[in-house]
């Protein structure tokens, strides 16, 4: 393992990791208020908009991730009639299957985490005369997300390692110039660099999430 | 003008009937104790006063005005201008558990901005001062004790001048000796002539801090009266079994 072949390969290998950061962050960017917003359908009081919520969750949960990107990069143009208006950039079809599949995962969070805030805290907010949207934005959602936030960093760093699905889509990421290096040049040493990457990664979304936990523990 | 007027209140849960018919008044300046038995109706009673239930018959006024009547709610909007004068104090607190004891008097002044933010700051003061906290102002309440968390929520909702304050149960959550702290703010509460509906396990404050004593059972109320009526000289043998039991 040289640290000339290690220069050569960490270019094209960082290349890569700059599409898995960008889907990254667009995934979490998008499908944390989306997953909110479904788990306020959910719970909402009008029937067909809670169940819309809930079918949807089931279905976006029930089935593979891997099926759901080669839905949306190879299944949707072949749908009769609107296929023809469905054909995406590789990179956003998989980015909207993932923006979507996460914020399935999310709403499940985010409620469970409203689940867990006492009757009381409402009543409180009803009587000193807060608005519905006062209560949620001051009183509700800051206690939300002190639970929902392990469960959060989990998802985060699960969706860091997801993005090497892409492979399977062909849609070029850290993974896929690692498999490369490694079938080009015969030596494992790619697959160990983006291992590391990887790992980096993780880290900074383990340390955020820390910090984040401290900020908003209560006591 | 007569503050709370509540004819023939009925409210079931299910099958449960737990308000069988309520009948009473509240005058201003006045502190009126409810003492009965669990499960009689008392808190669902003090709890539909502030429309933190919903009755299915009767009326409640308040100072003259329909909160409901005959069973029927007056609008969403007067509903809420009718209950944001009245503030409650529930037996588990329910501070907001992420917000300073300042932050949660300060919250809903400033939410149903009426006064200036630099107004509510120094009114926040005064009645924490009153309420014997003001050293705790920057605290969450996860380190406060019950008593203190109590106080605190009693400050909260005197920040909003209510005509009438409901208290549900306000010492049931604490540890015993902790109990006098609470009962000596609201008993400075109502000397100051603050209108006091206190739904209460304790005798003694019933007996000498308010001005009338309802005792509730079984959904309905059996006697009312002074608190010397009720405790010198209790009309009904429920009554006189319920008094005996928890004035051991």
């Amino acid at each position: 393992m040289s640290v000339d072949y290690l220069l050569q390969i960490i270019g094209p290998i960082l290349e890569g990791a700059k599409n898995t950061i960008l889907l990254f962050l667009i995934a979490i960017v998008l499908s944390i208020p989306l997953g909110f917003g479904i788990t306020l359908l959910a719970n909402s009081s009008i029937k067909l908009l809670s169940w819309l919520a809930h079918t949807f969750i089931y279905i976006t949960r029930g089935t593979p991730l891997l099926l759901q990107l080669l839905f949306f990069c190879f299944g949707l143009p072949m749908l009769p009639i609107i296929g023809d208006y469905l054909v995406f950039d590789r990179f956003v079809a998989a980015g909207l299957a993932f923006i979507l599949n996460y914020a399935a995962y999310f709403a499940e969070i985010f409620r469970g985490g409203l689940l867990s805030i006492d009757k009381g805290q409402h009543e409180a907010a009803q009587v000193l005369g807060l608005s519905k949207w006062q209560t949620m934005t001051k009183v509700i959602v800051p206690q939300m997300i002190r639970v929902a936030l392990p469960s959060l960093a989990n998802e985060s760093i699960t969706l860091v390692k997801d993005t090497a699905l892409l492979y399977a889509v062909a849609v070029p990421e850290l993974l896929h110039f690692a498999q490369t290096a490694v079938n080009r040049d015969f030596t494992i040493t790619p697959f160990v660099l983006a291992g590391i990457i990887y790992l980096l990664m993780t880290l900074v979304l383990t340390l955020l999430f820390k910090g984040l936990e401290r900020r908003f523990k209560f006591e | 003008m007569t503050m709370i007027e509540v004819q023939q209140l009925k409210k079931s849960f299910g099958d449960l009937e737990v308000l069988k018919g309520v009948n009473f008044t509240v005058e201003p300046g006045e502190v009126v104790a409810i003492i009965g038995p669990s499960g009689s109706g008392k808190s669902t009673m003090l709890r539909s006063l502030i429309h933190l239930e919903e009755v299915n018959s009767g009326s409640i006024l308040f100072q003259g005005q329909a909160l409901v009547e005959n069973g029927k709610y007056a609008n969403a909007n007067t509903i809420k201008k009718i209950t944001s004068r009245m503030g409650m104090v529930f037996q588990h607190f329910n501070l907001f558990p992420h917000l300073t004891v300042q932050q949660n008097l300060e919250l809903a002044p400033k939410a149903v901005k009426k006064e200036s933010v630099a107004d509510i700051r120094k009114r926040s003061e005064v009645i924490l001062n009153k309420v014997g906290l003001l050293d705790k102002a920057n605290v969450l309440p996860a380190n406060l004790s019950g008593g203190q968390k109590q106080r605190v929520a009693i400050a909260r909702a005197l920040m909003l001048n209510p005509d009438i304050l409901l208290f549900d149960e306000p010492t049931s959550a604490l540890d015993p000796e902790l109990t006098g702290e609470v009962l000596r703010v609201m008993q400075q509460l109502a000397q100051e002539k603050i209108t006091m509906v206190v739904v209460t396990h304790e005798m003694n404050f019933a007996r000498d801090v308010a001005d009338r004593v309802i005792f509730m059972d079984k959904g309905e109320i059996a006697e009312s009266g002074t608190p010397a009526q009720i405790f010198g000289n209790p009309q009904l043998d429920r009554t006189k079994a319920f008094l005996s039991r928890v004035e051991k």
